[in-house]
This record gives C-alpha cells, sequence and structure tokens, in this order.
C-alpha cells in the first residue's frame, strides 16, 4: 500500500513539474518572446506594397501634355502555371517580342521576369492568361518626346527626375507614395483579398510651363533646319515674353544631333551683340551726342596690345552707325570714353556675369571680370563682345529689359502649379531684378536696334510689314580654351515688334561650314524665318490685335448678338449672327482679360461666355465644363486661345442667365 | 418561461452560426469586390493606354515636320512670307 502512495506521489510530482514547465513555457512565449513571435508571424502572412503615387503633369502654356504619367506592367512567368505552354507560350513570346531561344531559355526557369515596361495594351491580351503575373509600375510618357527635351528632361529609373525641369521639380511633381498591407500564404502569394491601405498616396502637382508647344515646334523645326543647311556644329535658339519674363521657347541642338541644354549650360563670347550694352552705357553717361562723330581709321585701329579691324570700313560713324554696321573701331573709341567702373556696371545691371536664375539645374553664370583683372586690351574687349562669355538665356533675358523699358526681369519656365485637385497652388508673377536704363534710354537703343534691321547688318531678318530691331554678332569660336582656327559662332539677338516688343529671339549657330558664317547671313534669315512661322501659326503667344494696325470702326456696325431662345434660328443651333466686319467684344483696350470661370456650366454657356469676352476655345472633352486653361482670373491676350477641359460626368451646378441684348 | 441548458446550447450556436455567417459573407463581397475593382482598374489601364498610343499619335500627325511638307506636296502650299499674312485690324475702342 505505501509502495502505491509513493508511486501516486512521484506520478503527481510528474504531472505537477510537467505543468510547470508547461507554464514556464508559456510565459516565455507569450510574455518574454511574444512581441517578437507576434512580429515574426505578420511577416510571415502579410505584406507591406508601396502604392505609388502619380507623378504630376507638365504641360504647355495652353495646357497641351508635356510629360504625363501612365501605368505600365513588368510581366512575371510562371511556366508550370500554364495551362498549354505551347500556345499560351507563342502569345506571350509575340505580345512581350521575345525572340524564341529567349522564351525557350525563360521556360526553363521556375519564374521569368521581364522588366520591360510594358505598356497596358501590349498586356491586355496576357491577363487572361493563367501563369502571367502582371506588377503594375507608373511610368513617365512624352506624348511627343523630341519637344523640348533638354529643358524637359527625363525622370530616372527610380522613378525621381533625373535632368532638366523634372529635376528641378521633382519634389513637387513627385507626390508622396503610399503603403497598404495584403495578406500571403506560406509561398509568398498573394491571397486574393482587399489591401488594408495604410496610407493612400498622394498624387504630384501639376505644373503649367511658360513654353508654347507650337512655338517650340518653329524653333525647332528652324534650327534644325538651318544646322543642316550650314553643316554646323550645334544651335540655340530662345524665345523670350519681355513683359513676363516667360520663356516661350528654348530649343537646342548639337551636330549629332542629340539635344544638350546647351542655351542655360554652354557660354560663348558675344560678340557685337553686346555692342548695344557698351552704347547704354555710354547713353546713360552722357558721353556721346547723338551727330558726334569718330574717324573710321581706314579699316584698321592699333591699340597698346590689340588691333581692332572692321569688315566695312567707314570714313566716319555715329553712334547709330557704329551699331547699324556693327564698327568695332567706333565702338571702341566710343567706350574708350567711360571709365573700367562705368563699362563694368553697364553690363552687369544687364545681368551678365551671374546666373539669370531660371528654374534649371546647373546653369551656368557665364563670366564677367571686374576691372580690377582686366589687362590694357580688356576695355576695347568688353565695348566689342569679347573677354565676355554669356549663355544664350542671359542674352535674351538682356535684350528683353531693352523691350521691356529698361526693367530687367528674371525669366522663368514655370506658368502656374496646380494641385492634383486643380486648385491654384502658384502663379508666375513678373519678378524685376532692377532697372538697367531709364524707359526713354531703352526708347533710344531700341532705334539703334531699329537701324540695324533697317539699313544695317541685319537686313536678312527684316519683314515687310512688322518693324523688327535686332543685332547681330559673329566672333571667333573657343574651342578647349583657345580660338580655333576658320571656326565661329554666328549670334543673332531680336526685339519683334520694334515699337512695342512682344518677343525676343536669339538665334546662335556654332561653326557654320557651308556658306558664309556671318551672322548677317546665318541667324539673321532663320530669325526671320521663325517670326514669318509664328506670324502665321494657328495660335502662338503673340498678341495679333497689338501687332495689327488698329483701323476706324465703320458707323452702325455693333455687334448683334442674338442669344434669345428663337434668335439664333434654325431650332437655336445657332447662337450668334456676327455682322461682317466682325467687332468682338474685345475689341478696345484693354488687350488682356481675365479668363471667365466657367466651372460647371453646360459646354454651350461655357464657351459662349469665353467668347464673349473675345477668347477663342479649344475643347478638350465634352459635357459640363471643369476648368480652362489660363485658368479663371488670370489675364490672358484677347484673341488667345483658352483650353476649355470638359467631362460628361461632372455634373452641373450652375446654368447662365439668358439675356437679351438691348 | 426559463431557458433550460440545451435552448442556452442551440441559442448559443445559432449566434456562433451567424457570426461565422456574417463574417463568410463580408469576406465574401470583399473579394468578389475586389476583383471587379481589379477588373475595372485593368479596364482603366487598358483605356489609358488606348488613350496614350492615340494623343501620340495624334500629336505626331499634328506636328509641323509631317504637315507642312505634305501641305506642300500635296496642295501646293508654302509657308507664307510676311507680306502674305494679313492680320484684319481691329477698331480702336470707343468707335463702336
Amino acid at each position: 500500500m505505501a509502495k502505491l502512495a509513493v508511486r501516486l506521489q512521484f506520478v503527481e510530482i510528474g504531472v505537477l513539474v510537467a505543468l510547470a514547465l508547461l507554464v514556464g513555457r508559456a510565459g516565455q512565449v507569450q510574455l518574454l518572446e511574444g512581441r517578437h513571435l507576434a512580429e515574426e508571424a505578420r511577416a510571415q502572412r502579410t505584406e507591406r506594397v508601396v502604392l505609388a503615387a502619380r507623378r504630376g503633369a507638365l504641360l504647355d502654356r495652353y495646357g497641351t501634355a508635356l510629360a504625363l504619367t501612365q501605368e505600365t506592367y513588368h510581366v512575371g512567368i510562371a511556366p508550370n502555371e500554364l495551362r498549354d505552354p505551347a500556345k499560351d507560350g507563342a502569345l506571350i513570346a509575340r505580345r512581350l517580342d521575345v525572340s524564341s531561344p529567349a522564351w525557350q531559355q525563360a521556360l526553363r526557369k521556375r519564374y521569368a521576369y521581364f522588366a520591360g515596361p510594358f505598356s497596358a495594351l501590349e498586356v491586355r491580351p496576357l491577363r487572361s492568361v493563367r501563369g502571367v503575373h502582371l506588377e503594375p509600375v507608373v511610368n513617365r510618357f512624352y506624348p511627343a518626346p523630341e519637344l523640348a527635351r533638354a529643358t524637359i528632361g527625363r525622370v530616372g529609373d527610380d522613378g525621381r527626375g533625373a535632368s532638366g525641369l523634372e529635376k528641378t521639380l521633382d519634389s513637387l511633381l513627385a507626390g508622396r507614395s503610399g503603403a497598404a498591407v495584403v495578406l500571403k500564404d506560406h509561398a509568398g502569394r498573394e491571397y486574393e483579398s482587399p489591401a488594408r491601405v495604410i496610407a493612400g498616396p498622394v498624387p504630384g502637382h501639376d505644373v503649367v510651363l511658360t513654353l508654347d508647344a507650337e512655338l517650340q515646334e518653329i524653333a525647332q523645326r528652324a534650327l534644325d533646319d538651318a544646322l543642316r543647311r550650314m553643316d554646323a556644329d550645334g544651335g540655340d535658339v530662345v524665345m523670350l515674353d519681355p513683359v513676363t519674363g516667360e520663356v516661350l521657347a528654348i530649343a537646342s541642338r548639337q551636330r549629332d544631333g542629340t539635344a544638350r541644354p546647351s542655351a542655360f549650360t554652354d557660354t560663348f563670347e558675344p560678340g557685337s551683340v553686346a555692342k548695344i550694352f557698351a552704347a547704354a552705357a555710354l547713353l546713360s553717361h552722357g558721353r556721346v551726342r547723338p551727330t558726334e562723330r569718330v574717324s573710321g581709321e581706314g579699316g584698321t585701329y592699333r591699340l597698346p596690345g590689340r588691333t581692332v579691324t572692321d569688315d566695312d570700313p567707314q570714313p566716319s560713324f555715329t553712334l547709330a552707325d557704329a551699331m547699324r554696321l556693327s564698327s568695332n573701331i567706333a565702338i571702341v573709341k566710343f567706350a574708350s570714353r567711360l571709365t573700367p567702373a562705368e563699362q563694368y556696371e553697364g553690363l552687369r545691371d544687364f545681368g551678365f556675369g551671374a546666373p539669370t536664375g531660371i528654374e534649371f539645374p546647373a546653369e551656368a553664370p557665364g563670366r564677367l571680370r571686374p576691372p580690377a583683372e582686366w589687362t590694357r586690351p580688356s576695355a576695347a574687349s568688353l565695348a566689342m563682345g569679347y573677354e565676355l562669355s554669356v549663355t544664350p538665356i542671359q542674352v535674351a533675358v538682356a535684350y528683353a529689359a531693352l523691350a521691356n523699358d529698361g526693367v530687367l526681369l528674371q525669366p522663368t519656365l514655370i506658368k502656374e502649379i496646380r494641385s492634383p485637385v486643380g486648385a491654384l497652388v502658384y502663379r508666375h508673377r513678373p519678378e524685376p531684378v532692377r532697372r538697367a536704363v531709364s524707359p526713354e534710354l531703352a526708347v533710344r537703343l531700341r532705334d539703334l536696334l531699329r537701324g540695324v534691321v533697317e539699313r544695317g547688318t541685319g537686313a536678312e531678318a527684316a519683314l515687310t510689314n512688322f518693324p523688327v530691331a535686332a543685332k547681330t554678332g559673329t566672333v571667333r569660336r573657343v574651342v578647349n580654351g583657345r580660338y580655333a582656327p576658320g571656326q565661329y559662332t554666328a549670334s543673332f539677338a531680336a526685339l519683334f515688334p520694334a515699337d512695342t516688343p512682344q518677343l525676343v529671339l536669339v538665334v546662335k549657330i556654332d561653326a557654320p561650314h557651308k556658306g558664309s558664317y556671318f551672322a548677317a547671313r546665318t541667324a539673321a534669315p532663320v530669325t526671320r524665318s521663325m517670326l514669318e512661322q509664328a506670324l502665321a501659326a494657328r495660335h502662338v503667344a503673340l498678341d495679333r490685335a497689338r501687332l495689327s494696325t488698329p483701323a476706324p470702326a465703320p458707323e452702325g456696325t455693333a455687334a448683334r448678338l442674338v442669344d434669345d431662345e428663337g434668335g439664333g434660328g434654325g431650332g437655336g443651333v445657332v447662337p450668334y449672327v456676327v455682322p461682317w466686319p466682325y467687332h468682338p467684344d474685345s475689341a478696345g483696350v484693354p488687350h488682356r482679360r481675365a479668363v471667365p470661370d466657367v466651372t460647371g456650366l453646360g459646354l454651350r454657356d461655357a464657351v459662349r461666355a469665353l467668347h464673349r469676352r473675345g477668347f477663342r476655345v479649344a475643347l478638350k472633352g465634352w459635357g459640363t465644363a471643369e476648368h480652362t486653361w489660363p485658368g479663371a482670373g488670370d489675364s490672358a491676350a484677347v484673341g488667345a486661345t483658352v483650353t476649355l477641359f470638359a467631362s460628361p460626368g461632372a455634373p452641373a451646378v450652375r446654368t447662365l442667365t439668358r439675356r437679351r441684348p438691348k | 418561461m426559463r431557458l433550460k441548458g440545451r435552448h442556452w446550447v442551440a441559442v448559443w450556436l445559432a449566434a456562433f452560426l451567424a457570426v461565422t455567417w456574417l463574417v463568410y459573407a463580408r469576406q465574401t463581397a470583399a473579394i468578389r469586390y475586389a476583383r471587379q475593382l481589379a477588373e475595372i482598374r485593368a479596364r482603366r489601364a487598358n483605356l489609358e493606354g488606348h488613350r496614350t498610343a492615340l494623343e501620340r499619335r495624334i500629336r505626331a500627325a499634328d506636328s509641323r515636320a509631317v504637315l507642312v511638307p505634305r501641305a506642300e506636296r500635296r496642295l501646293g502650299l508654302h509657308q507664307p512670307a510676311d507680306t502674305e499674312i494679313v492680320l484684319l485690324p481691329v477698331p480702336e475702342l470707343g468707335a463702336r
């Protein structure tokens, strides 16, 4: 009996020890290692996925898309999951454009991966194929890939801006990625269950650039044609609105067809194009009178350390003659009346030797040495545009100051920034840097430049019906720090029209090998061609109302607006009866008007409201008006095109009250 | 009437079944909606891809590089000189 009791005690103790161990282990697992093990378990059955944010769009000044984001795909193939490897394989290989040997090699793998990226259209037939796994990835898409390529830049493999404006504006465009948790099985395959969103992706802002797609195309084509015709090494074209500082077009091209952003990054000696700034300093300090003449020295003028020559020798020159005929000798003689400080400050005031501040990465500042670093011939060289290095954009900005009544503006490539829901975040306003010259002096300088085109070296750029003011420049080309023998850079800076300029054009041609190398024969005709194309274009950033000569209105021709239900005739199909000659509401001053808010209006009412303000209308979409480019409240030139975006889904929230004209 | 033990078991069983059915129904609906969402996304991606391809073709066809040579070759048009460009003058303010 006693033996049994002892045995029972042993069993009890054993059970108790086992229970104690069990409780201890449970405590260890639950209390000590619980958190860690729970994390491990969660990691095994869940996966955190990144929800990519839509990168903001880049648009031109009229809302034409220049860069968009679209969904593309990486494709994974699990060969053992294919139902019919032969048939499915043929389809997959055809859609992914995979060669037969590569496909056979892929079939031997457990999982073949094709990075692509492949478009939605390419993978559409593969969606229903078992064993094909599509991995969506957002990608950048450029509807016109060659348009302003160097300026817009590109996005890197990591989805971040790698160059150009894509890089500068990356923080605005990128948005913020979201995150979600999905369930997966022991093999790592995702369950077909809804993901738990931790944070939704925030799309990036849309940026409206100042570029005008049509002017940009004109500039690129003109430059390409010129380089091909002249067998030149490269070139740049810059078009700028002098009143706002907005860059309308910027094109760069090298001989090999690449488009490096050389208008921002590559410097050159401007040569005679810079003579107007010496003239500005002379006139602002009162060192020269309009009728005053200097000797032409028979075409050769010897200075200590430098001999100056003229291609077109004359007995004597006024300052206007010096500009018109681009006389080196005359401008050197006139400029010798300036102190080094005055000459230096004159150039500095027009922005030379400092970056313009445009929103482009790695803009070159150029070079303008202070008087302390000058050598003996420096003053003469600077007067002729040597010993000074500038970028094409700097030349355009400096000439824009002459066009803008002497006020130097900071150039910009950004017109507007809009949030993902379309709200205005930023709108460009002209940003004055300083007054370079007085308004009266700016007018005198424009007159000097007008003489260059009417009776001087810029005659090839002259238009019959529209005055142009411009200056030519031909300089020896610097290659690797030395003047390259027989190589020249031809440049041309123009204001159009001459009296109230709306456009500044700078054309630079590097080393033209065929025909003449003078700017008068190379860059000037290119400028003329571009101006003619711009004038004939459907809608570019030129205010045609200001270009035409105002005519008196014939009596009794007031525009009659028939806007009632029956007045349009044809069952209300025709909303207007417009008498000829047509007198739009926009015929008078002011020439710029605010774009009306048409959001929520029916399409017909919205178009009518925009027409009443004197705008042309370009329609995008159908249904109810959503927004316009330029946006509501923005001012636009009368006669300019306003792009109206409409959507069938947007509910009409208001209608225009129909009024009978009095 | 007081519930007896087996009734309680039945009530609890019914409650359990109801809750289980609710969870099952929710999961089923969620998966169905997830499938629909995926299908709609795929359709949207297809349509966007289609639009993108069309946009590229339109921009290419609409470009000067294509239009100008065609207009010159087929219609005998040419790029106008400035003398051929007529801008209609607008009346002065107050003339109306």
